[in-house]
């Protein structure tokens, strides 16, 4: 490739053979690939150094080369592209063994001693490096912000991105499993406060029950004109409670693992039982729809249509009554079984230990 | 890899859907001012049932473990859940019809009879049941393990080919 730039330089043919002669083109090179660092680092004390040394000795013995020099250095502040710098190479390699040849000539050998101060120089630095100067720090950070660059002070910006990086850390820290064990908590928070407060809407519809029905419950009649506004409402919330109790006590044995649960009810596992009990609760409740039904759609039994015949209220409400009073008492000790060991819970310690039992095959190959 | 924030996003609409049908479930019976908005309600319901289905078998399909050929391990490990669905939209769409068809004419009629009333406790139980199983499964589905290669898989894929 050098000698088919050599052949596009204007030079004589002749002094083109000497150069050949004297220099072959393999020592050249060296040098040539040198220039663009002497010419983009002039400011620099060693490079300046060696250029005034070489100023010094070319004055004195050379003024050929000298010439050579100073267009070299003259164009040091403004870096050219590194392709022009590779074709303009060659006619100054040439001129500088004509240099060395005018050197020779007059029998001085200094010319080899500064090439060599030149290759060292060259050795200790990259041949295509950007220049090398000490970097100033100054405490204004330029930030671009709504399209337009503002000062910003160095300290606060190394703060908000230290912060970015800590949310970001949190962030990719979040997995599924965190979410879905976070739904798991958050469902146990609310299922024992359901607990809680079934118990106590129990007791409470119960107390109600047996108030408006009086002593003896011979006023069945004013039980039924008082609670038939009544009866649908505490039948659905009735429902919405325990269907959210049942399913958080069945959270709490595992139900889905069936010989866990089943050593669970033989153990007699306070959350086992709590569970059986609130499932009891849930048939019995269910099992009164009809009663609720004939309850809500109650009308005296003198008016046509209705329902009820005289005589049979007590013979239909009195199962009725029971049912909500073991519903009552079913739900109580469930909540106390259960408020006995609130920590009590199955489900998360298999979800746990399943995925700690095996590790994924990365982590297993990094530990052996 | 499943995405975290799909995963919250999908669990949330299965937990509305499921909130839903526990809602209606509870208060149907309140809401019979017409036939019609009952009849609404219960189409809801059964469509939410079906959707819920369709995202715990494409969430099934998005696993590793589905993705590694090994179908039957999955379904195994959550039958109850695919058994507890289908029997509840099963019993649901029956009841939902049984009761429309009674109370069409005229919502305030006493329609209750000893087979819709046993139709009517099997239906709530098994939702109930249904909840658990399904809330069970979502909840679990958030494991890595199912969405990466693992020494359990490995295990599993033995002992399936042994």
């Amino acid at each position: 490739m050098t000698s088919g730039i050599q052949d596009e330089i204007p030079l004589g043919h002749s002094k083109r053979k000497k150069a050949k002669g004297i220099n072959s083109l393999d020592s050249i090179v060296p040098a040539a690939v040198r220039q663009p660092f002497e010419r983009r680092d002039p400011l620099s004390p060693e490079a300046q150094d060696i250029a005034t040394q070489r100023k010094r000795k070319k004055k004195k013995l050379l003024p050929e080369s000298e010439t050579s020099f100073t267009k070299q250095n003259g164009n040091g502040l403004d870096p050219q592209p590194v392709e022009e710098i590779l074709t303009r190479k060659p006619r100054k390699k040439v001129k500088k063994t004509r240099a060395a040849e005018n050197a020779n000539e007059l029998g001085v050998e200094e010319e080899d001693i500064i090439e060599e101060e030149q290759v060292r120089s060259s050795e200790q630095h990259p041949v295509f490096s950007a220049p090398v100067g000490v970097s100033q720090p100054i405490s204004k950070v330029f930030v671009e912000k709504n399209r337009r660059f503002q000062a910003a002070d160095r300290n606060d910006l190394i703060k908000t991105t230290e912060n970015i990086d800590l949310f970001l850390d949190v962030k990719a820290s979040w997995t599924t499993k965190d979410v879905a064990l976070s739904v798991h908590h958050g469902f146990r928070v609310v299922g024992l406060f359901t607990h809680g407060f079934l118990a106590g809407y129990a007791v409470w519809n119960i107390i109600v029950i047996y108030v408006l029905a009086g002593n003896q419950r011979s006023a069945a009649s004013n039980l039924l004109e008082q609670y038939k506004t009544l009866a649908y409402p505490a039948q659905s919330l009735l429902y919405l409670l325990l269907a959210i109790c049942t399913v958080s006590a069945f959270d709490r044995i595992d139900l889905a693992k069936a010989s866990l649960a089943l050593r669970s009810f033989l153990t007699l596992d306070p959350a086992a039982i709590a569970s059986l009990l609130y499932f009891a609760a849930l048939v019995l409740s269910l099992s009164q729809q009809m009663t609720g039904d004939r309850i809500n759609l109650y009308t005296p039994p003198s008016e046509n249509g209705s329902l009820w015949t005289s005589g049979a209220e007590e013979k239909i409400l009195q199962p009725w009554i029971v049912v909500n009073l073991v519903v009552a008492l079913l739900v109580g000790l469930s909540w106390l079984f259960l408020s006995y060991r609130p920590q009590l819970d199955h489900s998360e310690e298999l979800f746990n230990a399943e995925i700690e039992d095996y590790p994924p095959l990365e982590k297993e190959a990094q530990i052996s | 890899m499943l995405q975290t924030s799909s995963y919250s996003l999908v669990l949330t609409l299965q937990f509305l859907l499921l909130f839903y049908d526990l809602f209606v479930n509870s208060f149907s019976e309140l809401l019979r001012m017409a036939p019609v908005i009952q009849l609404v309600l219960f189409i809801i319901q059964d469509i939410a049932i079906l959707f819920n289905v369709i995202i715990i078998f494409l969430m099934f399909f998005n696993t590793f473990v589905f993705q590694a050929g090994l179908v039957n391990l999955l379904f195994h490990k959550f039958k109850g859940t695919i058994v507890l669905s289908a029997a509840y939209l099963a019993l649901s769409i029956f009841f939902h019809i049984w009761v429309m068809n009674l109370r069409w004419k005229n919502s305030n009629n006493f329609v209750w009879t000893d087979g819709l009333q046993a139709l009517f406790v099997f239906q709530r139980l098994v939702a109930v049941l249904y909840y658990y199983f399904y809330k069970r499964t979502a909840v679990h589905l958030g494991d890595p393990r199912f969405y990466q290669d693992s020494l359990w898989l490995r295990k599993e894929f033995a002992h399936v080919h042994s």
